[in-house]
This record gives C-alpha cells, sequence and structure tokens, in this order.
C-alpha cells in the first residue's frame, strides 16, 4: 500500500508529498486494522469432560450441546462409558469433571474418590422407567413379576421360558443386557435380583443399549432391559412387558414413573467434582444450566422424567454452596 | 506352456491335465479378484448411497445434470482421448489443480479458524524473519570479510528478532528449576523481540491484509520469479505479482459477495488461483493441448446450466446427508445438523502427531537394521531376533496398543485422557512397526551393486547411505509410511482405550485438547438414539473417511510417482 516515490517526486513538491503520504497512510493503516485488545471474550472458555451412565448420557450430549450453543468457547465432551466404568476410570482419578450415574455412588467409589481427593457432589437430575423388553412375536408374555424376572436373570436361575410359567413355551431365553460397568446392570441386580442372588452371567453384556435392542428384535426368544428412552426411540422394534408389583400390571411409561406406580422406577443422578465446581468457572456454569434444565420439557423429549421444580430448587441452592462467586479468574490461568 | 518333451513319469504327458489345472487355478485367482471387488463396490456403493441419498431428488433433475453436466464432459474427455492427447493432460491437469488448491486453502483456513496459528502469529513470524534475513544480507554486504562476526550475526539475528534474549522459553525454564530448588528469585527481565512487539502491540492489520502480506506475496513472488525465469522477462514476473496483488486488494470486496468471507478469498487466490494462473500460462506458452483448457469451462458451465435449469422446471434436487454443512458443524442430536466437522480436524491434528513421532523414529530404525547392523556372530543373532520380534509388534492387536498408551502417557506421563498428542502417540506406536519393516523393504530394495560402487569410489558408508541408498529408497519408504498413517487414520480401539470421548463439539486447537476423531465418531453414531443418525448421518461419516483415506493414498502415489522419474 506504499507509492513509489520516484514517480512521483517530479510532478510534486517533497513536503507536498511527504503530507500527502502521511495523511493518506494514516487514513489507510486506520482503516486497515483492528484493535487487538477488545477482541479478549469475556466468556468462559476450557473443558467439561463428562463422563458416565449410558443411560444418562443423551441427557448429558443434549445439554452438552445446548450449553455450547450458548458458550461457543466452553468444549463440553460426552461419553458412554457406564455408570461404574465413569467413577472407576475417569472421575475418581480425576479425569473427569462430571460423571452421569443411574444409581446411587457406591462406598468403594466413595473410597476410590477420597483416595485421589475427588469428592463427588450428587444431584439427583431426572427419573427412568427401567424397561424389560421382549421380542414382538412374543404373544405369551405382558405381565411379569418382579420375582419371575428375579427367577430369569438370577445366577442358575430359570434357562427355558416354561421353567418360570407351565404355560409358556419350552424354548430358552435368550438375555441381553447391560455389562457389568453400567449403572442399570447394579441397580437390576441390587433391587430386582435381590440381595440373596448374583445376577447372571449367562447374558450377552454390552455397555451399547442399541446392541440390546437389535439383540431381542432378531431373536424370537430374547429378554433384555435398558433404559426407557432407548425402549421410547425403538417402541415399534420391541415389545415393553408391563410389571406387577403386587397392585396389577403397570406398563411402563413417564407419567407411571412419576406418580411411583411402576415398580422399576429408579431416579438418575449427576456428580460433579467439588474441585472442578470451585475452580472450574465453565464447570460451575454448565452444572448450573444442566439442573435448570432437568426440570424442562428436554428431558420428557428424550425419554425420561424430568425432576420436579422442588427437585430443581434444591439441587440449585445445592450447587450454589460450592459457588466461589466467579471471583477465581478464568481456568489455568 | 511348454511341455518336456521327454519324460516317461511326468503326469502332464499327455498334455491335457496340465492345462486343466492351469485353467482351473486361473478361473479360481480370476473369482477370487471379481470377489473381492465385488464386494468393495457393492459396500461402497450401499454407504455411499445412503450417504447421498441420490433417489430423494427428481427423476427429471437426474435427466437435467446428465444431459447438462455428463453428455458434454464426457463426449468431451473421448474427444481428447482419440483426437488431442495433450489436450487430455491439460484438461485432466487444470481440474486436478484448482481442486488440489480449494483443499490446501481450506486446510489454511481451518488452521486459521481453529488458531492452531493465527494470522498475528504469522504475520509477526514473517516480518521478524525478513528483518533477521536483512541484518544478515546487510553484515554480507558491509562486512564481507569478518567471518567469525557473521557466524556470530547468523545465529544473533534470528534470536534477536524472533526470540527474544534470553528466549522466553528459556527464561521459563530457568525459573521453573530454580521454583523446584526452593529458590525465591525469578528472572522478569528480559529484551522482547520484534514478534514479540508486534504481537503485543495492540492495533494490527486486519486478518486478511496480514494473511495476504504473510502467504499471497512470498507464494506470487516465488511463482513471479519463475514466470520471469522461463519467460526471460522479468517485466512478466513483475506484471505476475502486481496481478496477485490487485487480486487480492479486491478481498473485502469479492470475498463476502462470494460469501467466503475476505480471508478466504486470499487464501483461494494464494493457493488456487495464482498456481492455476502460473499452469495456463505455460499451456499457452507452450502452445500445446490449449483445447484441453475448456475442459474445466465445460464442467462448471454445466453445473451453473443444470442448475438453472432445474430450478426453472421445478425439480428438487437430492437432500444428501454429506453436504456442505456437515463438514462445516459439530454433531448434533438433530440428525439434519448433524455434521463432522471436529473429527476431520481431528484425525488431521492426530495425522501430524503419528506422522512426526513415527517418520523419524521408524526410518531411522530401518536404517540402522539394514546398512549399520552387525549380520554375523552373537550381535547378528541379537539383530535377527530384534527383526522377527519388529515382524511380530506388526501384528499385536491395535487394543494392546491402546492399553499401552493408556498405562504410558496418561498414568505415567500424565498427559490429559483423550487428548490429540495421546492418541496420535499411541497410534504412532502402533504402526511403528509397520513403518519400519516397509521402509526396510525399500531399503533392501536398492541393489548391493550401487552400494559397492560407492565404496569403490572412496565413500564412506554415511555418504553411501546418504547420496545412493536413501534417493532410491525414498519412494518405496514414503509410500509404505503413507499406506501406514492410511491405516491409523481409521483405528479406533486405541482411541477407546486412551478415552477419546464420544462427542467433542469443539475442534482442538492445540495437541493436549479433547481428541474428536471420525472412527470415534462414527463408533459413537452407530449407537445413536436417532434411527436416521445410525443410518444417513454415519454413512456420511463413512463416506467423508473414505475421501481423505483416498486423497491420501492418490498422495502416497503421486509422491511416489515424482520420485521415481527423478531417480
Amino acid at each position: 500500500m506504499t507509492q513509489d516515490p520516484q514517480r512521483l517526486s517530479d510532478s510534486i513538491s517533497r513536503r507536498k508529498f511527504i503530507a500527502a503520504t502521511g495523511a493518506t497512510g494514516a487514513v489507510a493503516l486506520a482503516g486497515c486494522t483492528e484493535n487487538t485488545s477488545g477482541a479478549e471474550s469475556e466468556g468462559l472458555s476450557g473443558d467439561v469432560i463428562v463422563k458416565g451412565s449410558s443411560t444418562v448420557f443423551p441427557i448429558s450430549d443434549t445439554f452438552a450441546e445446548g450449553f455450547m450453543n450458548e458458550h461457543s468457547e466452553v468444549n463440553v465432551t460426552a461419553d458412554p462409558t457406564g455408570s461404574g466404568g465413569g467413577f472407576k476410570n475417569f472421575f475418581c482419578p480425576g479425569d473427569a469433571d462430571v460423571n452421569g450415574a443411574s444409581r446411587p455412588i457406591k462406598d468403594s467409589e466413595v473410597e476410590q474418590c477420597g483416595s485421589n481427593d475427588v469428592n463427588p457432589v450428587e444431584f439427583e437430575i431426572a427419573g427412568d422407567a427401567l424397561t424389560m423388553a421382549v421380542n414382538n412375536n412374543a404373544d405369551w408374555v405382558d405381565c411379569v413379576t418382579p420375582d419371575e424376572m428375579s427367577q430369569i436373570w438370577r445366577d442358575g436361575g430359570a434357562r427355558n421360558w416354561s421353567d418360570v410359567r407351565d404355560e409358556w413355551p419350552d424354548e430358552e431365553i435368550v438375555l441381553y443386557g447391560p455389562a457389568e460397568t453400567s449403572g442399570t446392570y447394579d441397580w437390576f441386580n441390587s433391587n430386582i435380583v435381590g440381595e440373596d442372588y448374583q445376577h447372571t452371567a449367562r447374558h450377552q453384556p454390552t455397555e451399547d443399549d442399541e446392541t440390546i435392542v437389535a439383540g431381542i428384535q432378531d431373536n424370537d426368544y430374547a429378554m433384555g432391559y435398558f433404559g426407557y428412552a432407548y425402549y421410547s426411540s425403538n417402541e415399534d422394534d420391541v415389545k415393553a412387558l408391563s410389571v406387577d408389583g403386587g397392585s396389577g400390571c403397570t406398563e411402563p411409561g413417564l407419567d407411571t414413573a412419576k406418580d411411583g406406580s411402576y415398580p422399576m422406577a429408579r431416579p438418575l443422578f449427576i456428580y460433579a467434582a467439588e474441585s472442578s465446581l470451585k475452580e472450574k468457572e465453565q464447570v460451575y456454569a454448565f452444572m448450573e444450566y444442566y439442573l435448570e434444565n432437568a426440570e424442562t420439557d428436554t428431558v420428557q423429549e428424550i425419554g425420561y422424567v424430568p425432576s420436579s421444580t422442588e427437585l430443581r430448587d434444591e439441587n440449585l441452592s445445592k450447587l450454589e454452596e460450592y459457588n466461589t462467586g466467579g471471583t477465581n479468574s478464568t481456568d489455568g490461568e | 506352456m511348454a511341455t518336456p518333451e521327454q519324460g516317461i513319469d511326468w503326469a502332464g504327458d499327455t498334455g491335457q491335465v496340465s492345462r486343466l489345472r492351469g485353467v482351473a487355478f486361473e478361473v479360481t485367482c480370476l473369482a477370487a479378484v471379481a470377489f473381492a471387488l465385488v464386494s468393495v463396490l457393492v459396500l461402497l456403493l450401499y454407504v455411499s448411497a445412503d450417504a447421498l441419498r441420490p433417489f430423494s431428488a427428481d427423476p427429471g433433475w437426474h435427466l437435467v445434470f446428465f444431459l447438462t453436466l455428463v453428455v458434454p464432459s464426457v463426449s468431451a474427455a473421448l474427444f481428447y482421448y482419440r483426437r488431442d492427447e495433450p489436450a487430455g493432460e491439460v484438461a485432466y491437469a487444470t481440474t486436478g489443480l484448482p481442486v488440489v488448491g480449494v483443499l490446501g486453502a481450506a486446510v489454511f483456513a481451518v488452521v486459521l479458524d481453529i488458531e492452531l496459528v493465527t494470522a498475528v502469529e504469522m504475520f509477526a513470524l514473517l516480518v521478524s524473519a525478513l528483518v533477521a534475513a536483512g541484518i544478515i544480507a546487510a553484515h554480507a554486504r558491509y562486512r564481507p570479510r569478518a567471518a567469525a562476526e557473521r557466524m556470530a550475526v547468523l545465529f544473533g539475528a534470528p534470536v534477536v528478532t524472533i526470540l527474544g534474549v534470553p528466549p522466553a522459553e528459556v527464561t521459563m525454564a530457568l525459573n521453573a528449576a530454580l521454583s523446584a530448588l526452593g529458590l525465591s528469585i525469578e528472572f522478569g527481565v528480559r529484551l522482547l523481540s520484534l514478534r514479540e512487539v508486534i504481537l503485543l502491540t495492540p492495533v494490527v492489520p486486519l486478518q486478511w491484509i496480514m494473511v495476504a502480506l504473510s502467504l499471497t506475496v512470498p507464494v506470487g513472488a516465488v511463482l513471479g520469479g519463475y514466470v520471469a525465469r522461463v519467460r526471460a522477462n522479468p517485466r512478466a514476473g513483475l506484471a505476475f505479482v502486481g496481478g496477485a496483488v490487485a487480486v487480492s486488494a479486491l478481498a473485502p470486496l469479492v470475498g463476502p459477495v462470494v460469501g467466503i468471507g475476505a480471508t478466504g478469498w486470499i487464501l483461494l487466490v494464494t493457493f488456487c488461483l495464482l498456481p492455476v494462473a502460473v499452469y495456463v500460462e505455460g499451456v499457452i506458452r507452450r502452445r500445446e493441448g490449449i483445447a484441453g483448457l475448456t475442459f474445466p469451462l465445460i464442467l462448471v458451465g454445466g453445473v451453473v446450466l443444470g442448475a438453472l435449469l432445474a430450478d426453472l422446471f421445478g425439480f428438487a434436487p437430492p437432500d444428501p446427508w454429506l453436504d456442505w454443512s456437515f463438514l462445516t458443524s459439530a454433531h448434533s442430536r438433530t440428525p439434519a445438523e448433524a455434521g463432522f466437522y471436529p473429527p476431520i480436524v481431528g484425525s488431521v491434528m492426530m495425522l501430524i502427531v503419528i506422522a512426526l513421532s513415527t517418520f523419524p523414529v521408524g526410518v531411522g530404525a530401518a536404517i540402522y537394521l539394514e546398512e549399520y547392523a552387525p549380520d554375523s556372530g552373537l550381535a547378528g543373532k541379537f539383530i535377527t531376533l530384534v527383526e522377527i520380534n519388529i515382524g511380530n509388534l506388526a501384528g499385536v492387536p491395535s487394543v494392546v496398543y491402546g492399553l499401552l498408551g493408556l498405562a504410558l502417557f496418561i498414568r505415567v506421563l500424565t498427559m490429559p485422557t483423550g487428548a490429540v498428542m495421546v492418541g496420535g502417540l499411541a497410534i504412532g506406536i502402533l504402526i511403528l512397526p509397520i513403518v519400519i519393516i516397509s521402509a526396510q523393504e525399500a531399503i533392501r530394495a536398492v541393489p548391493d551393486s550401487h552400494r559397492e560402487a560407492a565404496y569403490g569410489m572412496g565413500a564412506t558408508r554415511w555418504q553411501t547411505t546418504r547420496s545412493v541408498v536413501l534417493p532410491q529408497a525414498i519412494p518405496g519408504i514414503l509410500t509404505g509410511t503413507i499406506l501406514a498413517v492410511g491405516r491409523a487414520i481409521g483405528e479406533t480401539a486405541p482411541l477407546l482405550m486412551i478415552g477419546a470421548a464420544s462427542s467433542v463439539r469443539l475442534a482442538p486447537s492445540g495437541f493436549f485438547d479433547q481428541l474428536p476423531a471420525m472412527p470415534r465418531q462414527i463408533f459413537a453414531w452407530s449407537t445413536n438414539l436417532e434411527p436416521e443418525i445410525r443410518h444417513g448421518v454415519l454413512a456420511a461419516g463413512v463416506v467423508t473417511l473414505l475421501v481423505v483415506l483416498l486423497i491420501m493414498n492418490g498422495t502416497a502415489i503421486l509422491i511416489r510417482n515424482k520420485y521415481q522419474r527423478e531417480v
């Protein structure tokens, strides 16, 4: 953007030339520059690492997307590792900020976290109706009792359908279920299979609920269980069983889970590391967004029971205790 | 099919048995080839149909584009093939060059976008390097005899202008060492370099001007120099540079109109327009195959005409999953909005780590094993053992390397879980044996007679390796490495082990950021709740991954051909 002085100096006097170039140069420079000091973004930045339950994953992933639409510099990563897998491999070693769980944290996990100076803070965020599903062609069964499920899913339990009820076909029950790292497995093991028995190892274990659905779809005599969201997105592919908890058969559903009439309704949790909440502003902001939105219809659209208004307020006031008031500077600086 | 004329016990005496066997063998081999090709082709077609959804368009749309685009371009290609082969080559190059240029521009746009290198940093580095070069040149001119002083200037000038005195890294390391020793002294005083001064100034030129100054001007100068040389006319070179600057200066006007922004225009000019201009100039100067220059016009014209006609007749275009927004946005839970941008960037950054970490180590190991290692005695036996184990390591499942990466880089070296660097290093170790073996093969393929000839002329082993063996082995080494890296880009298991998250919505801007990788994202999509993501979006991801692989393998072939011609 400079002019060649040699050519011009013939026609214009030197002083005029200097003045003219000076002025045009200043104008050109002013027009062609930007101010870097004002460009510093005041928004949040940094990572929020979410691991944990594959049941909670759809909620976390949706909120991650929504949160990042508002804070484009914050990188919220979500990953379905299973509740136990998330605690054991990522959250308690201090590699994750938030862990989703479809069951409360175990004492052994609290211990493991404690040995790494990670203090988990629990929030109940939604409700789920654990769904037991069979093949669409399994017309002999519509409703089961928890005891029958226990017979099927316990170690050394029923092998064939006819072992449970005589009128059922004399075919082997093919079981598909979550892996041991899953909170769904833990919840089912302690609440339905029962304390006196062990969960069977005969089933096809997977951390991927879609695989369970596919397995049930392909086998007339199959049975499997997963979170309600995975059923509601595959409603035509498999048949959900009603559960008779002593007061008649109840279909799995958001309303029956909400009013507590469905026997396999269970709460879902997320755990945040106390140090992350206190030291990383972006984690605190994300948790605030998460807890506020856990009460909205978004959760219902995914296929879970949103938390109640009271629960939300309780969660938010619990979160407030870890607010350092934004006085801490941005992460890492 | 020569059969021995004599031989009593030979079964093929009659000639029939051997022919039958031979034919059967040939047919079996043909069937194997056909099976492999057809199954891969069917798979590709199946996935592409899911990703591009060609049947979602009106049949009329297909007809229009068949008439405006396919028929003219195919007939032009046939014409070149039959009548005018040089024009065919020109057509191929003038179509390919802009595509490569656009890819280059896209890569650079991504680099600027994720702020791997910002325009200011580039600009500051260039200005400081120029000043340093100027100081060195001036010293050489005014004090041509002071050789020792020149050495000092040669190293001192870049330090003063680029790094600062002392360099910031040195100060930082020193302070870290001091605080580790428990001393509370800190070195704060240092002379800022010119680069740092530019970075600290509150007012800098607009981004597109800095990019133009630090990219377009050097590229234009180099290409202009080339034009001046081949035309034997310095004015032609100056005119070229002037033209480049003039076209760049249009950026604030044209860029926003075209929809790529001023910086995008600058990148397009630098990587696409200038090289194409030089090539077209060469074609016109040589007056050979000028007819081929019309080919890109036929293509572009066909697309524009087709789009206009389809719009006129109201034919609906297809609605592919793999479209522009898929390539430029992040994963979303809404299928229509789901994209692949962060994983593409993450995978490419991981590839950089892989290439930089494995190539020197792998090639170095191969050179040692082939050229220097003892091949007799106890030491020779040990080397044989090492080579056998390298072969074994090439077959170790990738999950194991993932575990190794987890244990070594995350637990021992405490790098962040799921970071680009960790993924790159873990997969780098995975392909290291393959790189070593292919480099060894390439070095072994250099005839011993060449080495002996070099020794016979009195060359040392180092001179022989450097100027006889390596130049001949390089094409093979590069091909092997790029094919190995191609395998690396699709590796998923190690990424799962090192904790690469399934949904990362921000492209990494540094090598220690969270890694979104293409195969990891595809794996995550395969278990998504939405059926449309499991089928459509996933297919689009697979096709993108395949295209990236195709580009890499194509590059491997180009490099090999280029070097083979030169040797």
